[in-house]
């Protein structure tokens, strides 16, 4: 396994008196695929959203090669954010896949894709959409090119927002729950277009419940509950036996039980 | 019918057409592009300047029109503002129509998901691009009907500003019945007039809406 691209140190969240996240030590590795996983309410999409500072954390560290992510360096206290021209220079580099798509509905499946290329990236029209196409090519959309998201199923519309976090080339990119939203029938093809990026190399983090991808797809699982970061494994130690945490335990036998029947 | 009369004062119920069209043209515009600001001043702007717009808002929109206008016109001379009639009516006008223009652009604001936003602020796209590119144009499609619906009230209340000698359409028309003792037939022409403009105002209305939802249909 390779330098760590991500890393997390003593992260802590707290919304008023709720403790979000609690003191989250982790590292994501280059090309590596990590799943977050547990119970709802354990603070996997909080620590996801912490990562690109649509939250803003209250404690600890996160950063991407080693740049810190959403504050000021230095030890000022209390800390102060960055210059939100820096802080979208940084978000740049982090790509983002939401539960339910949020895909800009006035404009097409390539309008979704080409926006940022122009506004961010200043690409021109034609080298926009050439981009465009690739991305919605490699998520085998590129017939869909002009169609408004009201016009694409739900599957279809969540790899249209791969497409577009994916054609500006970020070093990370972060999916919260990118399969929750859809009817079953439909999973599969999202899965897909993640396993190939997988494939390719991107770091990818995952807040999943497709328990199945985050078995085969995943190169480490962290377990968070309660706020806090039970245990990081390889899949296999989860899956293959039976966990020696007991949390683990009653989070995966909720998962057997609801599968099996 | 004395139909003859409006021939005869043709020439002034044109200059009052003219006045009433320019006032509420001018003044309406003038009353969204001070609205839109107010509504970005107060979702952007810091908290004691949205403490003066919420009060803005409220005493304008507490009190009648026809009181702001009598307060502008002679209340304004004591302040140094002289202004003719028909400055004070546009102004008036301006005044009267933004915080209800306001609040019609910030339900607007409220109405785009978060998640569209927080999606462009992932991809770096500055928040005034996303306001340009994304907030705005799918606004369009809550705040038309509203908007059409407060142009429509403004048609009517240019009738009001009558009072202050701005010499619109009910002005002449007043004028006309004073001289000729003829009442009917211009108030009745008058109507139609007003009729009319909220016509052509409901019909662009609709145009816009039918043009800003076109991607909400599934083909």
């Amino acid at each position: 396994m390779s330098e760590p691209i991500l890393t997390v140190r003593g992260l802590s969240k707290r919304f008023g008196d709720f403790e979000a996240l609690r003191h989250i030590d982790l590292d994501v590795n280059q090309n590596e695929v990590l799943c977050l996983i547990g119970p709802s309410g354990s603070g996997k999409s909080t620590l996801l959203r912490c990562l690109n500072f649509l939250e803003a954390y209250d404690d600890g560290e996160v950063r991407l090669e080693g740049e810190l992510i959403g504050w000021r360096e230095g030890g000022a206290s209390p800390r102060r954010a960055l210059a939100s021209g820096a802080l979208r220079k940084q978000r740049q580099g982090i790509g983002m896949v939401f539960q339910q798509f949020n895909l800009w509905p006035h404009m097409t499946a390539l309008g979704n894709v080409t926006e940022a290329l122009m506004q961010v990236k200043g690409l021109s029209r034609k080298q926009a959409e050439e981009k465009a196409q690739a991305a919605l090519e490699k998520v085998g959309l590129s017939d869909k090119a002009g169609n408004h998201p009201a016009n694409l199923s739900g599957g279809q519309q969540q790899r249209v927002a791969i497409a577009r976090a994916v054609a500006m080339e970020p070093r990370l990119m972060l999916f919260d729950e990118p399969t929750s939203a859809l009817d079953p029938e439909l999973v599969g093809e999202v899965l897909a277009a993640m396993k190939q990026m997988a494939a390719e190399g991107m770091t990818m983090v995952v807040v999943t419940h497709e328990m199945g991808f985050a078995a085969h797809v995943a190169d480490r699982v962290a377990f968070l509950d309660g706020g806090r970061l039970v245990g990081v494994t390889p899949p296999s130690e989860i899956f293959g036996k039976e966990p020696e945490d007991p949390r683990i335990q009653r989070f995966l036998q909720t998962y057997r039980e609801r599968n099996v029947v | 019918m004395e139909l003859d009369l409006f021939l005869r004062y043709g020439p002034a119920l044109l200059e009052g057409f003219g006045v009433t069209v320019l006032c509420w043209i001018v003044g309406s515009l003038g009353g969204v592009v001070l609205g839109f600001i107010l509504a970005c001043l107060y979702r952007w702007g810091p908290a004691p300047l949205r403490w003066v717009i919420y009060a803005y808002v409220e005493v304008i929109r507490g009190t009648p029109f026809m009181i702001q206008l009598f307060l502008l016109y002679y209340g304004g001379p004591y302040m140094g503002l002289v202004l003719t009639p028909i400055q004070a009516g546009i102004l008036s006008f301006i005044v009267y129509g933004s915080p209800y223009f306001a609040e019609i652009f910030r339900s607007g604001f409220n109405a785009i998901p978060l998640g569209q936003i927080e999606a462009a602020r992932c991809l770096g796209i500055p928040e005034w691009r996303i306001v340009l590119r994304i907030t705005l144009p799918q606004m369009l499609v809550p705040i038309t009907a509203p908007l059409t619906n407060f142009f429509i009230i403004l048609t009517k209340e240019t009738a009001i500003l009558a009072t202050v000698t701005v010499p619109e359409l009910l002005f002449q028309v007043q004028s006309m019945m004073a001289e000729t003792f003829t009442y009917v037939e211009p108030l009745l022409a008058l109507s139609l007039f007003y009729w009319f403009m909220v016509t052509l105002t409901a019909r662009f209305g609709a145009w816009v809406e039918t043009r800003v939802t076109r991607h909400l249909s599934r083909a």
